[in-house]
Protein backbone atom coordinates (compact mmCIF):
# COMPACT_ATOMS: atom_id res chain seq x y z
CA UNK A 1 0.00 0.00 0.00
CA UNK A 2 1.38 3.35 -0.94
CA UNK A 3 2.15 5.97 1.60
CA UNK A 4 -0.27 8.29 -0.11
CA UNK A 5 -3.16 5.94 0.44
CA UNK A 6 -2.24 5.45 4.04
CA UNK A 7 -2.27 9.19 4.42
CA UNK A 8 -5.64 9.40 2.79
CA UNK A 9 -7.17 6.73 4.96
CA UNK A 10 -5.77 8.32 8.04
CA UNK A 11 -6.98 11.76 7.03
CA UNK A 12 -10.39 10.36 6.18
CA UNK A 13 -10.76 8.76 9.56
CA UNK A 14 -9.69 12.02 11.15
CA UNK A 15 -12.41 13.82 9.21
CA UNK A 16 -9.81 15.88 7.41
CA UNK A 17 -9.92 14.51 3.89
CA UNK A 18 -11.59 16.86 1.40
CA UNK A 19 -14.81 15.57 -0.15
CA UNK A 20 -13.36 15.10 -3.61
CA UNK A 21 -10.57 12.94 -2.25
CA UNK A 22 -13.00 10.99 -0.06
CA UNK A 23 -14.83 9.94 -3.18
CA UNK A 24 -11.65 8.81 -4.86
CA UNK A 25 -10.69 6.84 -1.80
CA UNK A 26 -14.12 5.28 -1.75
CA UNK A 27 -13.74 4.14 -5.33
CA UNK A 28 -10.40 2.58 -4.62
CA UNK A 29 -11.72 0.81 -1.57
CA UNK A 30 -14.67 -0.58 -3.44
CA UNK A 31 -12.31 -2.15 -5.95
CA UNK A 32 -9.59 -3.32 -3.65
CA UNK A 33 -10.34 -5.93 -1.00
CA UNK A 34 -6.84 -5.80 0.42
CA UNK A 35 -7.07 -2.09 0.85
CA UNK A 36 -10.39 -2.47 2.63
CA UNK A 37 -8.75 -4.83 5.04
CA UNK A 38 -6.03 -2.34 5.87
CA UNK A 39 -8.60 0.39 6.19
CA UNK A 40 -10.54 -1.66 8.67
CA UNK A 41 -7.46 -2.33 10.70
CA UNK A 42 -6.48 1.32 10.86
CA UNK A 43 -9.94 2.33 11.85
CA UNK A 44 -10.01 -0.11 14.71
CA UNK A 45 -6.61 0.85 15.94
CA UNK A 46 -7.48 4.51 15.66
CA UNK A 47 -10.58 4.11 17.72
CA UNK A 48 -8.71 2.13 20.28
CA UNK A 49 -6.32 5.00 20.67
CA UNK A 50 -8.83 7.77 20.68
CA UNK A 51 -10.94 6.04 23.25
CA UNK A 52 -8.16 5.68 25.74
CA UNK A 53 -5.38 7.50 27.44
CA UNK A 54 -2.49 7.37 25.10
CA UNK A 55 0.78 6.19 26.36
CA UNK A 56 3.36 7.35 23.89
CA UNK A 57 5.69 4.68 22.69
CA UNK A 58 9.29 5.34 22.02
CA UNK A 59 9.92 5.56 18.35
CA UNK A 60 12.44 2.81 18.39
CA UNK A 61 9.94 0.40 19.87
CA UNK A 62 7.25 1.25 17.37
CA UNK A 63 9.69 0.98 14.54
CA UNK A 64 10.91 -2.42 15.57
CA UNK A 65 7.38 -3.65 15.84
CA UNK A 66 6.35 -2.32 12.49
CA UNK A 67 9.35 -3.92 10.90
CA UNK A 68 8.58 -7.15 12.63
CA UNK A 69 5.03 -7.14 11.46
CA UNK A 70 4.84 -5.94 7.93
CA UNK A 71 8.42 -5.45 7.02
CA UNK A 72 7.85 -1.78 6.43
CA UNK A 73 10.05 0.77 8.03
CA UNK A 74 7.87 2.68 10.40
CA UNK A 75 6.87 6.15 11.09
CA UNK A 76 10.10 8.03 10.84
CA UNK A 77 10.04 8.93 7.17
CA UNK A 78 6.40 9.82 7.25
CA UNK A 79 6.72 12.02 10.22
CA UNK A 80 9.48 13.88 8.53
CA UNK A 81 7.32 14.43 5.51
CA UNK A 82 4.59 15.90 7.62
CA UNK A 83 6.64 18.30 9.55
CA UNK A 84 6.72 16.14 12.63
CA UNK A 85 2.97 15.88 12.96
CA UNK A 86 2.43 12.16 13.31
CA UNK A 87 -0.87 10.62 12.45
CA UNK A 88 -2.45 8.79 15.32
CA UNK A 89 -2.12 5.32 14.02
CA UNK A 90 1.32 5.19 12.66
CA UNK A 91 3.56 4.73 15.65
CA UNK A 92 1.36 2.19 17.25
CA UNK A 93 -0.18 0.29 14.40
CA UNK A 94 2.31 -2.49 14.57
CA UNK A 95 2.06 -2.73 18.30
CA UNK A 96 -1.68 -2.99 18.27
CA UNK A 97 -1.66 -5.64 15.61
CA UNK A 98 0.88 -7.60 17.57
CA UNK A 99 -1.25 -7.31 20.65
CA UNK A 100 -4.20 -8.43 18.63
CA UNK A 101 -2.45 -11.56 17.49
CA UNK A 102 -1.52 -12.38 21.05
CA UNK A 103 -5.05 -11.72 22.14
CA UNK A 104 -6.46 -14.06 19.56
CA UNK A 105 -4.35 -16.85 20.87
CA UNK A 106 -5.50 -16.18 24.40
CA UNK A 107 -9.04 -15.86 23.25
CA UNK A 108 -8.98 -19.11 21.37
CA UNK A 109 -7.90 -20.90 24.49
CA UNK A 110 -10.45 -19.18 26.64
CA UNK A 111 -13.16 -19.87 24.19
CA UNK A 112 -12.45 -23.54 24.14
CA UNK A 113 -12.36 -23.73 27.88
CA UNK A 114 -15.56 -21.78 28.20
CA UNK A 115 -17.61 -23.51 25.57
CA UNK A 116 -19.69 -25.50 28.06
CA UNK A 117 -20.29 -22.33 30.02
CA UNK A 118 -22.76 -21.21 27.38
CA UNK A 119 -25.43 -22.83 29.46
CA UNK A 120 -25.07 -20.22 32.15
CA UNK A 121 -28.48 -18.87 32.78
CA UNK A 122 -27.79 -15.76 34.73
CA UNK A 123 -25.37 -13.03 33.78
CA UNK A 124 -24.31 -12.55 37.35
CA UNK A 125 -22.63 -15.89 37.79
CA UNK A 126 -18.96 -16.58 37.95
CA UNK A 127 -19.13 -18.35 34.61
CA UNK A 128 -20.43 -15.27 33.04
CA UNK A 129 -17.73 -13.20 34.51
CA UNK A 130 -15.45 -15.06 32.16
CA UNK A 131 -17.77 -14.08 29.37
CA UNK A 132 -17.51 -10.48 30.45
CA UNK A 133 -13.79 -10.64 30.16
CA UNK A 134 -14.12 -11.93 26.66
CA UNK A 135 -16.64 -9.33 25.76
CA UNK A 136 -14.10 -6.72 26.59
CA UNK A 137 -11.79 -7.94 23.89
CA UNK A 138 -12.12 -5.84 20.82
CA UNK A 139 -9.94 -4.47 18.08
CA UNK A 140 -8.72 -7.84 17.03
CA UNK A 141 -9.84 -9.75 14.06
CA UNK A 142 -12.20 -12.38 15.44
CA UNK A 143 -10.48 -15.66 15.78
CA UNK A 144 -11.94 -18.31 13.53
CA UNK A 145 -12.52 -21.17 15.87
CA UNK A 146 -12.95 -24.46 14.11
CA UNK A 147 -13.91 -26.10 17.40
CA UNK A 148 -16.92 -23.89 17.86
CA UNK A 149 -19.94 -25.40 16.17
CA UNK A 150 -21.94 -23.29 13.78
CA UNK A 151 -25.14 -23.87 15.64
CA UNK A 152 -27.51 -21.41 14.06
CA UNK A 153 -28.02 -21.95 10.34
CA UNK A 154 -27.81 -18.72 8.41
CA UNK A 155 -31.15 -19.08 6.70
CA UNK A 156 -33.10 -19.41 9.92
CA UNK A 157 -31.06 -16.66 11.52
CA UNK A 158 -31.86 -14.37 8.66
CA UNK A 159 -35.55 -15.05 9.12
CA UNK A 160 -35.34 -14.15 12.79
CA UNK A 161 -33.33 -11.04 12.17
CA UNK A 162 -35.75 -9.89 9.52
CA UNK A 163 -38.77 -10.40 11.65
CA UNK A 164 -37.00 -8.59 14.45
CA UNK A 165 -35.65 -5.66 12.48
CA UNK A 166 -38.97 -3.89 12.11
CA UNK A 167 -39.04 -3.37 15.84
CA UNK A 168 -35.56 -1.91 16.02
CA UNK A 169 -34.83 1.75 16.39
CA UNK A 170 -33.93 3.64 13.26
CA UNK A 171 -30.23 3.27 13.92
CA UNK A 172 -30.57 -0.23 15.25
CA UNK A 173 -32.31 -1.35 12.13
CA UNK A 174 -29.74 0.21 9.86
CA UNK A 175 -27.00 -1.49 11.84
CA UNK A 176 -28.70 -4.85 11.77
CA UNK A 177 -29.46 -4.72 8.08
CA UNK A 178 -26.05 -3.51 6.99
CA UNK A 179 -24.58 -6.16 9.24
CA UNK A 180 -26.56 -8.75 7.32
CA UNK A 181 -25.30 -7.42 4.02
CA UNK A 182 -21.78 -7.51 5.31
CA UNK A 183 -22.09 -11.04 6.60
CA UNK A 184 -22.38 -12.48 3.14
CA UNK A 185 -18.98 -14.11 3.05
CA UNK A 186 -19.10 -15.77 6.37
CA UNK A 187 -22.54 -17.16 5.96
CA UNK A 188 -21.62 -18.59 2.63
CA UNK A 189 -18.57 -20.19 4.04
CA UNK A 190 -20.17 -22.04 6.86
CA UNK A 191 -23.91 -21.57 6.75
CA UNK A 192 -23.94 -19.68 9.98
CA UNK A 193 -21.38 -17.95 12.04
CA UNK A 194 -19.65 -19.83 14.70
CA UNK A 195 -20.27 -19.13 18.31
CA UNK A 196 -18.03 -16.15 18.55
CA UNK A 197 -18.52 -13.86 21.39
CA UNK A 198 -17.62 -10.70 19.50
CA UNK A 199 -14.23 -11.49 19.70
CA UNK A 200 -12.49 -9.30 20.97
CA UNK A 201 -10.75 -7.23 23.25
CA UNK A 202 -7.79 -7.83 25.26
CA UNK A 203 -8.02 -7.74 29.00
CA UNK A 204 -5.46 -5.21 30.08
CA UNK A 205 -3.41 -7.80 31.87
CA UNK A 206 -2.76 -9.67 28.66
CA UNK A 207 -1.20 -6.78 26.83
CA UNK A 208 0.65 -4.69 29.30
CA UNK A 209 1.88 -1.59 27.59
CA UNK A 210 2.21 -3.35 24.28
CA UNK A 211 -0.09 -0.94 22.60
CA UNK A 212 -0.44 1.60 25.31
CA UNK A 213 -4.15 1.01 25.57
CA UNK A 214 -5.34 0.99 29.10
CA UNK A 215 -8.68 -0.58 29.52
CA UNK A 216 -10.87 0.52 32.34
CA UNK A 217 -11.50 -1.92 35.11
CA UNK A 218 -14.44 -4.16 34.40
CA UNK A 219 -17.59 -2.56 35.70
CA UNK A 220 -19.85 -4.33 38.12
CA UNK A 221 -21.73 -7.18 36.61
CA UNK A 222 -25.02 -5.47 36.74
CA UNK A 223 -26.18 -2.09 37.67
CA UNK A 224 -27.62 -1.77 41.13
CA UNK A 225 -31.33 -1.25 41.09
CA UNK A 226 -32.20 2.39 41.61
CA UNK B 1 -32.70 45.56 35.76
CA UNK B 2 -30.93 48.31 37.63
CA UNK B 3 -33.77 48.94 40.07
CA UNK B 4 -33.11 46.01 42.41
CA UNK B 5 -29.44 46.82 42.35
CA UNK B 6 -30.07 50.25 43.80
CA UNK B 7 -32.35 48.85 46.44
CA UNK B 8 -29.53 46.92 48.02
CA UNK B 9 -27.12 44.15 47.24
CA UNK B 10 -28.09 42.03 50.26
CA UNK B 11 -31.27 41.07 48.41
CA UNK B 12 -29.24 39.88 45.47
CA UNK B 13 -26.71 37.71 47.23
CA UNK B 14 -28.87 34.72 48.19
CA UNK B 15 -30.60 35.02 44.89
CA UNK B 16 -27.36 34.92 42.94
CA UNK B 17 -26.05 32.07 45.05
CA UNK B 18 -29.18 30.03 44.49
CA UNK B 19 -29.05 30.90 40.84
CA UNK B 20 -25.45 29.83 40.51
CA UNK B 21 -26.18 26.57 42.28
CA UNK B 22 -29.20 25.88 40.15
CA UNK B 23 -27.17 26.71 37.07
CA UNK B 24 -24.43 24.33 38.06
CA UNK B 25 -26.90 21.58 38.81
CA UNK B 26 -28.72 21.95 35.53
CA UNK B 27 -25.63 22.10 33.37
CA UNK B 28 -25.32 18.37 33.29
CA UNK B 29 -28.93 17.69 32.52
CA UNK B 30 -28.96 20.50 30.00
CA UNK B 31 -26.17 18.76 28.13
CA UNK B 32 -28.27 15.62 28.15
CA UNK B 33 -31.34 17.55 27.01
CA UNK B 34 -29.40 19.07 24.15
CA UNK B 35 -28.12 15.65 23.21
CA UNK B 36 -31.65 14.26 23.30
CA UNK B 37 -32.90 17.12 21.13
CA UNK B 38 -30.20 16.33 18.57
CA UNK B 39 -31.12 12.65 18.60
CA UNK B 40 -34.71 13.58 17.91
CA UNK B 41 -33.56 15.76 15.03
CA UNK B 42 -31.51 12.88 13.69
CA UNK B 43 -34.44 10.49 13.82
CA UNK B 44 -36.57 13.04 12.06
CA UNK B 45 -33.95 13.60 9.37
CA UNK B 46 -33.44 9.86 8.80
CA UNK B 47 -37.18 9.37 8.47
CA UNK B 48 -38.36 12.31 6.40
CA UNK B 49 -35.44 13.59 4.33
CA UNK B 50 -34.28 12.41 0.94
CA UNK B 51 -30.71 11.22 0.98
CA UNK B 52 -28.25 9.26 -1.08
CA UNK B 53 -25.00 8.25 0.51
CA UNK B 54 -22.18 5.77 0.40
CA UNK B 55 -20.69 4.58 3.61
CA UNK B 56 -18.19 2.21 5.09
CA UNK B 57 -19.45 -0.41 7.47
CA UNK B 58 -16.57 -1.39 9.72
CA UNK B 59 -16.84 -4.38 11.97
CA UNK B 60 -14.29 -6.80 13.35
CA UNK B 61 -11.59 -5.23 11.24
CA UNK B 62 -13.54 -5.77 8.06
CA UNK B 63 -14.91 -3.07 5.86
CA UNK B 64 -17.84 -3.21 3.50
CA UNK B 65 -18.80 -0.40 1.21
CA UNK B 66 -22.51 0.25 1.01
CA UNK B 67 -24.89 2.68 -0.49
CA UNK B 68 -28.13 3.89 1.00
CA UNK B 69 -30.83 5.75 -0.93
CA UNK B 70 -33.83 7.02 0.99
CA UNK B 71 -36.77 8.82 -0.55
CA UNK B 72 -39.96 10.21 0.87
CA UNK B 73 -42.37 11.11 -1.88
CA UNK B 74 -46.05 11.86 -1.38
CA UNK B 75 -45.95 10.23 2.02
CA UNK B 76 -44.41 7.03 0.68
CA UNK B 77 -41.04 5.94 1.94
CA UNK B 78 -38.71 3.92 -0.25
CA UNK B 79 -35.28 2.92 0.83
CA UNK B 80 -32.53 0.90 -0.80
CA UNK B 81 -29.51 -0.45 0.98
CA UNK B 82 -26.96 -2.03 -1.29
CA UNK B 83 -23.64 -3.77 -0.81
CA UNK B 84 -21.07 -2.43 -3.26
CA UNK B 85 -18.49 -5.07 -2.56
CA UNK B 86 -19.50 -7.90 -4.82
CA UNK B 87 -22.02 -10.01 -2.93
CA UNK B 88 -24.78 -8.14 -4.76
CA UNK B 89 -26.96 -8.20 -1.67
CA UNK B 90 -29.60 -5.52 -1.41
CA UNK B 91 -32.51 -4.50 0.71
CA UNK B 92 -35.35 -2.51 -0.72
CA UNK B 93 -38.06 -1.25 1.57
CA UNK B 94 -41.24 0.54 0.90
CA UNK B 95 -44.14 1.39 3.14
CA UNK B 96 -45.39 -2.12 3.63
CA UNK B 97 -42.60 -4.48 2.62
CA UNK B 98 -38.92 -5.13 3.11
CA UNK B 99 -37.39 -7.22 0.35
CA UNK B 100 -33.99 -8.77 0.73
CA UNK B 101 -32.17 -9.81 -2.44
CA UNK B 102 -29.56 -12.45 -1.74
CA UNK B 103 -28.19 -13.35 -5.17
CA UNK B 104 -25.36 -15.31 -3.59
CA UNK B 105 -28.01 -17.57 -2.06
CA UNK B 106 -30.39 -17.43 -5.01
CA UNK B 107 -33.02 -16.24 -2.58
CA UNK B 108 -35.32 -13.29 -2.23
CA UNK B 109 -36.86 -12.83 1.16
CA UNK B 110 -39.93 -10.68 1.62
CA UNK B 111 -40.96 -9.37 4.98
CA UNK B 112 -44.28 -7.60 5.35
CA UNK B 113 -44.13 -4.30 7.18
CA UNK B 114 -46.73 -2.22 8.86
CA UNK B 115 -47.15 1.31 7.61
CA UNK B 116 -46.13 2.82 10.89
CA UNK B 117 -42.84 1.02 10.95
CA UNK B 118 -39.63 2.10 12.57
CA UNK B 119 -39.07 4.65 9.87
CA UNK B 120 -41.20 6.97 11.90
CA UNK B 121 -39.09 6.24 14.88
CA UNK B 122 -41.83 4.54 16.84
CA UNK B 123 -39.43 3.09 19.36
CA UNK B 124 -36.64 5.59 19.21
CA UNK B 125 -38.08 8.75 20.61
CA UNK B 126 -35.43 8.82 23.27
CA UNK B 127 -37.97 9.41 25.96
CA UNK B 128 -37.10 10.50 29.46
CA UNK B 129 -36.87 6.89 30.65
CA UNK B 130 -33.97 6.28 28.27
CA UNK B 131 -31.96 8.43 30.66
CA UNK B 132 -32.32 5.83 33.34
CA UNK B 133 -30.30 3.24 31.47
CA UNK B 134 -28.18 5.41 29.22
CA UNK B 135 -26.33 8.61 29.87
CA UNK B 136 -26.48 11.19 27.11
CA UNK B 137 -23.70 13.62 26.43
CA UNK B 138 -23.02 16.35 23.94
CA UNK B 139 -19.31 16.60 23.17
CA UNK B 140 -17.51 19.48 21.49
CA UNK B 141 -18.16 19.92 17.81
CA UNK B 142 -15.93 17.93 15.44
CA UNK B 143 -15.46 17.67 11.71
CA UNK B 144 -16.56 14.77 9.57
CA UNK B 145 -16.62 14.70 5.79
CA UNK B 146 -15.51 18.30 5.79
CA UNK B 147 -18.63 19.28 7.72
CA UNK B 148 -19.10 20.53 11.21
CA UNK B 149 -20.72 17.85 13.35
CA UNK B 150 -22.36 17.62 16.76
CA UNK B 151 -20.96 14.68 18.68
CA UNK B 152 -23.49 12.81 20.79
CA UNK B 153 -22.63 9.98 23.13
CA UNK B 154 -25.29 7.55 24.26
CA UNK B 155 -23.58 5.52 26.95
CA UNK B 156 -25.18 2.45 28.42
CA UNK B 157 -25.09 2.36 32.21
CA UNK B 158 -24.69 -1.40 32.38
CA UNK B 159 -23.58 -4.30 30.24
CA UNK B 160 -27.01 -5.32 29.00
CA UNK B 161 -27.10 -2.81 26.17
CA UNK B 162 -24.92 -1.16 23.60
CA UNK B 163 -24.32 2.55 23.26
CA UNK B 164 -23.78 4.87 20.36
CA UNK B 165 -21.43 7.66 19.45
CA UNK B 166 -22.90 9.81 16.75
CA UNK B 167 -21.49 12.59 14.63
CA UNK B 168 -24.48 14.58 13.40
CA UNK B 169 -24.21 17.14 10.63
CA UNK B 170 -24.87 20.52 12.24
CA UNK B 171 -27.00 21.61 9.32
CA UNK B 172 -29.07 18.52 8.63
CA UNK B 173 -28.72 16.35 11.78
CA UNK B 174 -27.84 13.42 9.52
CA UNK B 175 -25.47 10.93 11.16
CA UNK B 176 -22.26 11.29 9.14
CA UNK B 177 -20.57 8.75 11.34
CA UNK B 178 -21.95 6.44 13.98
CA UNK B 179 -20.33 3.94 16.25
CA UNK B 180 -21.89 1.13 18.18
CA UNK B 181 -20.08 0.75 21.49
CA UNK B 182 -20.15 -1.59 24.43
CA UNK B 183 -20.57 -0.44 28.00
CA UNK B 184 -16.87 0.40 28.22
CA UNK B 185 -17.10 2.70 25.27
CA UNK B 186 -15.24 0.36 22.97
CA UNK B 187 -16.30 0.37 19.38
CA UNK B 188 -18.01 -2.76 18.12
CA UNK B 189 -18.81 -1.49 14.69
CA UNK B 190 -19.11 1.77 12.89
CA UNK B 191 -20.63 3.39 9.89
CA UNK B 192 -18.74 6.26 8.26
CA UNK B 193 -20.14 8.13 5.29
CA UNK B 194 -17.74 8.91 2.49
CA UNK B 195 -20.37 10.71 0.45
CA UNK B 196 -23.78 12.02 1.41
CA UNK B 197 -26.11 14.14 -0.64
CA UNK B 198 -29.66 15.21 0.10
CA UNK B 199 -31.30 15.69 -3.29
CA UNK B 200 -34.79 17.14 -3.65
CA UNK B 201 -35.70 14.47 -6.15
CA UNK B 202 -34.54 10.89 -6.45
CA UNK B 203 -35.57 9.01 -9.60
CA UNK B 204 -37.14 5.56 -9.32
CA UNK B 205 -34.15 4.08 -11.10
CA UNK B 206 -31.97 4.80 -8.06
CA UNK B 207 -34.30 2.72 -5.93
CA UNK B 208 -34.56 -0.26 -8.23
CA UNK B 209 -32.46 -3.28 -7.26
CA UNK B 210 -29.65 -4.12 -9.64
CA UNK B 211 -30.22 -7.85 -9.04
CA UNK B 212 -31.75 -10.07 -11.68
CA UNK B 213 -34.56 -12.03 -10.05
CA UNK B 214 -34.51 -14.79 -12.63
CA UNK B 215 -34.20 -18.26 -11.12
CA UNK B 216 -34.35 -16.91 -7.58
CA UNK B 217 -36.36 -18.59 -4.86
CA UNK B 218 -38.91 -16.29 -3.24
CA UNK B 219 -39.57 -16.73 0.45
CA UNK B 220 -42.35 -14.68 1.93
CA UNK B 221 -42.58 -14.39 5.68
CA UNK B 222 -46.00 -14.22 7.26
CA UNK B 223 -47.45 -11.03 8.60
CA UNK B 224 -47.23 -10.03 12.20
CA UNK B 225 -50.98 -10.55 12.48
CA UNK B 226 -50.70 -14.33 12.09
CA UNK B 227 -52.22 -16.45 14.81
CA UNK B 228 -50.03 -18.83 16.73
CA UNK B 229 -51.25 -21.84 18.72
CA UNK B 230 -52.40 -20.75 22.18
CA UNK B 231 -49.74 -22.93 23.81
CA UNK B 232 -47.06 -20.79 22.18
CA UNK B 233 -48.71 -17.54 23.12
CA UNK B 234 -48.49 -18.42 26.80
CA UNK B 235 -44.70 -18.00 26.74
CA UNK B 236 -43.10 -14.96 28.32
CA UNK B 237 -39.70 -13.98 29.67
CA UNK B 238 -40.01 -14.59 33.39
CA UNK B 239 -37.10 -12.34 34.21
CA UNK B 240 -35.61 -9.42 32.31
CA UNK B 241 -32.47 -7.30 32.45
CA UNK B 242 -33.13 -3.94 34.14
CA UNK B 243 -35.26 -1.58 32.09
CA UNK B 244 -36.56 -4.07 29.55
CA UNK B 245 -40.30 -4.49 29.26
CA UNK B 246 -42.68 -6.21 26.89
CA UNK B 247 -43.79 -3.90 24.10
CA UNK B 248 -45.30 -6.26 21.52
CA UNK B 249 -46.75 -9.76 21.77
CA UNK B 250 -47.85 -11.28 18.49
CA UNK B 251 -47.17 -14.10 16.09
CA UNK B 252 -45.47 -14.43 12.77
CA UNK B 253 -44.71 -17.18 10.30
CA UNK B 254 -40.97 -17.35 9.78
CA UNK B 255 -39.57 -18.31 6.41
CA UNK B 256 -41.02 -21.57 5.20
CA UNK B 257 -42.25 -22.74 8.61
CA UNK B 258 -45.66 -24.37 8.70
CA UNK B 259 -46.81 -22.94 12.02
CA UNK B 260 -46.51 -19.31 13.08
CA UNK B 261 -44.12 -18.58 15.91
CA UNK B 262 -45.00 -16.44 18.87
CA UNK B 263 -43.09 -13.16 18.58
CA UNK B 264 -42.44 -11.09 21.69
CA UNK B 265 -40.63 -7.77 21.64
CA UNK B 266 -38.85 -6.40 24.70
CA UNK B 267 -37.40 -2.91 24.79
CA UNK B 268 -35.61 -0.60 27.18
CA UNK B 269 -36.73 2.40 25.18
CA UNK B 270 -33.79 2.26 22.79
CA UNK B 271 -32.56 -1.31 22.34
CA UNK B 272 -34.99 -4.03 21.36
CA UNK B 273 -34.91 -7.80 21.67
CA UNK B 274 -37.27 -10.13 19.84
CA UNK B 275 -38.12 -13.52 21.28
CA UNK B 276 -39.48 -16.21 18.99
CA UNK B 277 -41.15 -19.29 20.43
CA UNK B 278 -41.68 -22.13 17.98
CA UNK B 279 -43.30 -25.48 18.27
CA UNK B 280 -40.16 -27.55 17.93
CA UNK B 281 -41.75 -30.93 17.29
CA UNK B 282 -44.24 -29.59 14.79
CA UNK B 283 -41.73 -28.13 12.40
CA UNK B 284 -41.39 -31.38 10.51
CA UNK B 285 -45.10 -31.97 10.04
CA UNK B 286 -45.40 -29.43 7.25
CA UNK B 287 -48.35 -29.58 4.90
CA UNK B 288 -48.03 -31.98 2.00
CA UNK B 289 -47.45 -29.17 -0.45
CA UNK B 290 -44.43 -27.95 1.47
CA UNK B 291 -42.06 -30.70 0.57
CA UNK B 292 -39.04 -28.49 1.11
CA UNK B 293 -39.79 -28.13 4.79
CA UNK B 294 -37.41 -30.58 6.30
CA UNK B 295 -37.29 -31.69 9.86
CA UNK B 296 -34.92 -29.36 11.57
CA UNK B 297 -32.68 -30.10 14.49
CA UNK B 298 -33.23 -27.93 17.52
CA UNK B 299 -31.09 -24.83 17.56
CA UNK B 300 -28.91 -24.24 20.55
CA UNK B 301 -26.29 -21.61 21.17
CA UNK B 302 -25.14 -18.16 20.36
CA UNK B 303 -24.54 -16.50 17.02
CA UNK B 304 -23.53 -13.06 15.99
CA UNK B 305 -25.98 -11.37 13.66
CA UNK B 306 -25.08 -8.02 12.23
CA UNK B 307 -24.42 -5.72 15.13
CA UNK B 308 -26.21 -7.91 17.62
CA UNK B 309 -26.66 -11.46 18.75
CA UNK B 310 -29.05 -14.34 18.59
CA UNK B 311 -29.30 -17.03 21.22
CA UNK B 312 -31.33 -20.20 20.81
CA UNK B 313 -32.33 -22.76 23.36
CA UNK B 314 -35.05 -25.33 23.90
CA UNK B 315 -37.58 -24.67 26.66
CA UNK B 316 -40.20 -27.23 27.55
CA UNK B 317 -39.94 -28.76 24.11
CA UNK B 318 -40.18 -25.43 22.34
CA UNK B 319 -37.55 -23.65 20.33
CA UNK B 320 -36.84 -20.28 21.92
CA UNK B 321 -34.66 -17.72 20.12
CA UNK B 322 -33.84 -14.24 21.33
CA UNK B 323 -32.43 -11.77 18.80
CA UNK B 324 -31.45 -8.15 19.17
CA UNK B 325 -28.85 -5.45 18.69
CA UNK B 326 -27.72 -5.99 22.26
CA UNK B 327 -24.78 -7.77 23.89
CA UNK B 328 -24.66 -11.56 23.91
CA UNK B 329 -25.46 -11.67 27.62
CA UNK B 330 -28.76 -9.91 27.09
CA UNK B 331 -30.14 -12.35 24.52
CA UNK B 332 -28.88 -15.25 26.63
CA UNK B 333 -30.46 -13.86 29.77
CA UNK B 334 -33.81 -13.33 28.13
CA UNK B 335 -33.89 -16.62 26.21
CA UNK B 336 -33.06 -18.59 29.34
CA UNK B 337 -35.81 -16.92 31.31
CA UNK B 338 -38.58 -17.73 28.84
CA UNK B 339 -41.31 -19.93 30.33
CA UNK B 340 -44.86 -20.78 29.63
CA UNK B 341 -47.13 -18.89 31.97
CA UNK B 342 -49.65 -21.70 31.57
CA UNK B 343 -47.43 -24.61 32.55
CA UNK B 344 -45.89 -25.41 35.89
CA UNK B 345 -42.18 -24.64 35.78
CA UNK B 346 -39.96 -27.56 35.04
CA UNK B 347 -37.97 -28.94 37.95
Amino acid sequence: MSEQIREQISAFLDGELPNSESELLLKRLTRDAELRESFGRYALIGEALRGSDRVPLTRGFAERLNCAIDGEPAAASVQARHGGRPRWWRPVAGAAVAAGVAAMAVLALQQRADAPAMRASSPVTAQNRAAVAKEAISYTVPAALPEAPAVLPAARLTNYVFAHSQYSSVLGERNVLSGLLADADEQQAGDGRAVNVPAANVPAANVPAANGIRLPAPPADSRAAP
Amino acid sequence: MSKPLRRGPQWLIPCAAAGALAFALTQQSRGADDARAWLEKMNQALAVRNYDGTFFHLSDGRVETMRIVHRVKAGRVTERLQSLDGSGREFVRNNDELTCYLPDKHTILVEPRQDHGPLLGSLAHFGADVGEFYSLELLPTARVLGRSAKVIVVNPKDQFRFGYRLWLDENTAMPLKSQLCDSRGQVIEQIVFARLTMPDNIPDSELTPAVSTEGMRWVRQGTSTDTAPPALLAYRASELPPGFHLTVAGAQTLGAASIPAAHLVYSDGLATVSVFVEAQSDRKSGAAGQAQVEPEAPLQGLARVGSGFAFSTVVQGHQVTAVGEVPARTVEFIAHSVKSAGDPPHP
